[in-house]
């Protein structure tokens, strides 16, 4: 049984002259415990797609079925509940909340579910230890590096225990050695823990990393390969 | 959690959040300080032109305040002054009887107010011997007289000289009179100090042939609060087909009018720095809002309800708000206390025009528990709506579209 389910995913914008076919007729389905990138040139629908499969965005057409769930079927603010608990987010940049330190930022997705202090304090010091950040608990954000930020962000996405986590290029605005290490650090996840990556991405050292690629262009999904 | 994001939010902004809390100061102190000075005077003119003088409560003869003779006074009897004493709060009785007649010393001739009163009974409500400002005060059986200040500067009379005073008596009897001068009375309020004439009840009964008479019975009370109470009381215990009890807002209905018009403009000055506040607090908090859009977006995406975001938000200006009202508070409280006991002192043409509505040239504040409070929440309740549209666009806020920013 597949977690995601996408059948005939379409998004149509029409705010400007032109109608925009973001996203033009998509079928696709994850399985757990997948590691996949989802790659193509600017403007191709990469970010639309995952805004659709997180939630974020309602779907012209067509519909995304989570772990048996028709999200399209939620009100708002059930949507918002059923990504506290079901997805994990990273994304491109300002993923934290700049008041808080690296840890209460790790413990605060825990808190929103209501979980318990010492569960919180637990899950919050194995997962920033697990992305090499045991040592920067009590930092804010303004005082890591952009890379270690990001690795706050994953151990935040998990610490939801969430189904699957999406990010949206979560390395665009990384160097060469962060990029390196955000992407060991996702992968060991996955392998050790089976934690579903769904990533977008330009990088190519990024895509290498994938075990699964699609590729899509103007909206369509134009090659889908597992290596 | 969400206190403690709040309270750290406020801190991101040193320099905004201080300006803000600040304003919320000044405007509370700014709005009690005001507030407590218009009420202080209020209470102090009431105090001097009523309470030290009329009382707040009269009884009279049913028709004495539509025609105000001694015809239509009052046969003072004991059953009458016990049946009023046995009311509860009511503290005593003073007997007065009044009426216009006329002065004269040598060449000059004035009309005055001649006041019958009971030496020893007024002088603890109208401290009249305090005011003495030459000769000495009179007593119970005396046949002297004490005059007003400028009355006495007009008739060039001393202490020791001899006034004629002319008028009518009880019954058509003409009353003529010539007593000594006892002593000169400074009278704060400057239209009773030019034409006050007091004298011992008793010679006062006498000179207007009026044993026993009086035209008004003064109703002592601690509490100027009661004053409608005490006046329902008499009017349903005492037989209103003879008597009538009247309180001072019915007696002397321009002075509570000007208090009243005075607050109005008064509140309304305050409504004024009001928005001000409010606008300053709506602009912060669009601020805070509008500029953290994405972190907000960020915060609904990973899960969080808009609802509980509101609540932050509002903390945010809430606490402002809290430490802005309870520093405000407690930098009132001294200065209110403070001008309390130490008035403002007016000079020049200022004090002279106070001086001529018959009130002592001083400002006083009144310490009142309650104007504090009340501007308090004044205050907490513009912040609230200065804040509503800000976070009602919290509950309209596009995520996508935030986060793409
Ligand atoms: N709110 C919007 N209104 C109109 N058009 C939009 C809107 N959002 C996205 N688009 C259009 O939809 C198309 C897909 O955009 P999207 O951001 O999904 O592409 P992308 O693959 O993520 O690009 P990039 O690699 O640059 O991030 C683009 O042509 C974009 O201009
Ligand atoms: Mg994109």
């Amino acid at each position: 049984m597949s977690i995601i389910q996408i059948e005939n995913l379409k998004k149509t914008y029409r705010e400007t002259e032109v109608e925009v076919h973001a996203v033009n007729g998509i079928d696709l389905s994850f399985e757990s415990g997948e590691f996949a990138a989802i790659v193509g040139p600017s403007g191709s629908g990469k970010t639309t797609l995952l805004n659709m499969i997180g939630g974020l965005d309602s779907p012209t057409e067509g519909k995304i079925i989570i772990n048996n769930t028709n999200i399209g079927n939620l009100n708002a603010s059930q949507i918002i509940d059923f990504r506290l608990w079901n997805i994990g987010f990273v994304f491109q940049s300002y993923n934290l909340i700049p008041v808080l330190t690296a840890k209460e930022n790790v413990e605060f997705i825990m808190h929103l579910q209501g979980r318990k202090k010492q569960e919180r304090e637990q899950r919050t010091k194995d997962l920033l230890t697990s992305v090499g950040l045991g040592d920067r608990l009590n930092s804010r954000p303004s005082q890591l590096s952009g890379g270690q930020q990001q690795r706050v962000a994953v151990a935040r996405a998990l610490a939801s225990k969430p189904k699957f986590v999406l990010a949206d290029e979560p390395t665009a605005n990384l160097d060469s050695k962060s990029t390196e290490n955000l992407l060991d650090i996702m992968e060991k996840l996955n392998r050790d823990e089976n934690i579903t990556f769904i990533f977008s991405t330009h990088d190519a050292r990024v895509v290498k990393k994938a075990r699964r690629v699609i590729t899509i262009e103007d909206g369509k999904v134009v090659s889908d390969e597992v290596k | 959690m969400n206190l403690r994001i709040a309270w750290r939010n406020i801190w991101r902004n040193k320099k905004r959040s201080l300006i803000t809390i600040s304003s919320v100061i000044l405007a509370v102190v700014l709005a009690t300080f005001t507030r407590s000075f218009q009420e202080g005077s209020y209470e102090l003119m009431i105090e001097n032109a009523i309470g030290k003088f009329s009382g707040y409560v009269q009884v009279h003869q049913k028709d004495y305040w539509e025609d105000k003779t001694l015809d239509n006074g009052i046969d003072v009897s004991d059953s009458l002054l016990h049946q009023i004493v046995s009311i509860p709060n009511i503290e005593g009785v003073n007997i007065r009887i009044e009426s216009f007649s006329l002065a004269s010393n040598r060449n000059n001739t004035k009309g005055t107010l001649v006041m019958g009163i009971e030496p020893e009974k007024e002088d603890s409500l109208i401290d009249l011997s305090k005011k003495i400002i030459k000769g000495k005060y009179f007593g119970n059986l005396d046949q002297g007289i004490l005059i007003g200040s400028k009355l006495a500067q007009y008739l060039e009379l001393d202490v020791g000289d001899s006034l004629v005073l002319m008028g009518q008596g009880h019954w058509g009897n003409t009353a003529v009179g010539v007593f000594p001068v006892k002593g000169i009375v400074k009278m704060p309020a400057p239209n009773i100090d030019r034409q006050i004439v007091f004298m011992p009840l008793k010679t006062a009964q006498e000179y207007f042939s009026y044993p026993n008479g009086a035209t008004s019975l003064v109703i002592k009370f601690k509490d100027a609060d009661l004053t409608q109470e005490i006046c329902n009381m008499l009017n349903s215990s005492l037989d209103t087909t003879q008597y009538k009890a009247m309180s001072w807002q019915k007696m002397s209905p321009e002075m509570l009018q000007q208090i009243q018009s005075d607050r109005i403009s008064g509140v309304m000055m305050l409504n004024i720095l009001y928005m001000i506040i409010a606008f300053g607090i709506f602009g912060t908090v669009l601020m805070m809002t509008e500029e953290r859009k994405r972190e907000f977006a960020m915060m609904i995406a990973i899960g969080m309800q808009k609802t509980k975001l509101i609540i932050i938000t509002l903390y945010e200006a809430l606490i402002m708000n809290a430490l802005g009202i309870i520093i405000g508070i407690a930098l009132s409280i001294p200065l209110v206390v403070y001008y309390h006991y130490y008035p403002i002192e007016m000079s020049g043409e200022m004090a002279k025009s106070i001086e001529k509505f018959g009130m002592e040239p001083v400002l006083p504040t009144i310490i009142s528990f309650k104007i504090v409070i009340n501007q308090a929440l004044t205050v907490l309740i513009i912040t609230i709506v200065a804040a509503a549209y800000p976070l009602w666009s919290i509950l309209k806020l596009n995520v996508i579209r935030a986060l793409r920013r």
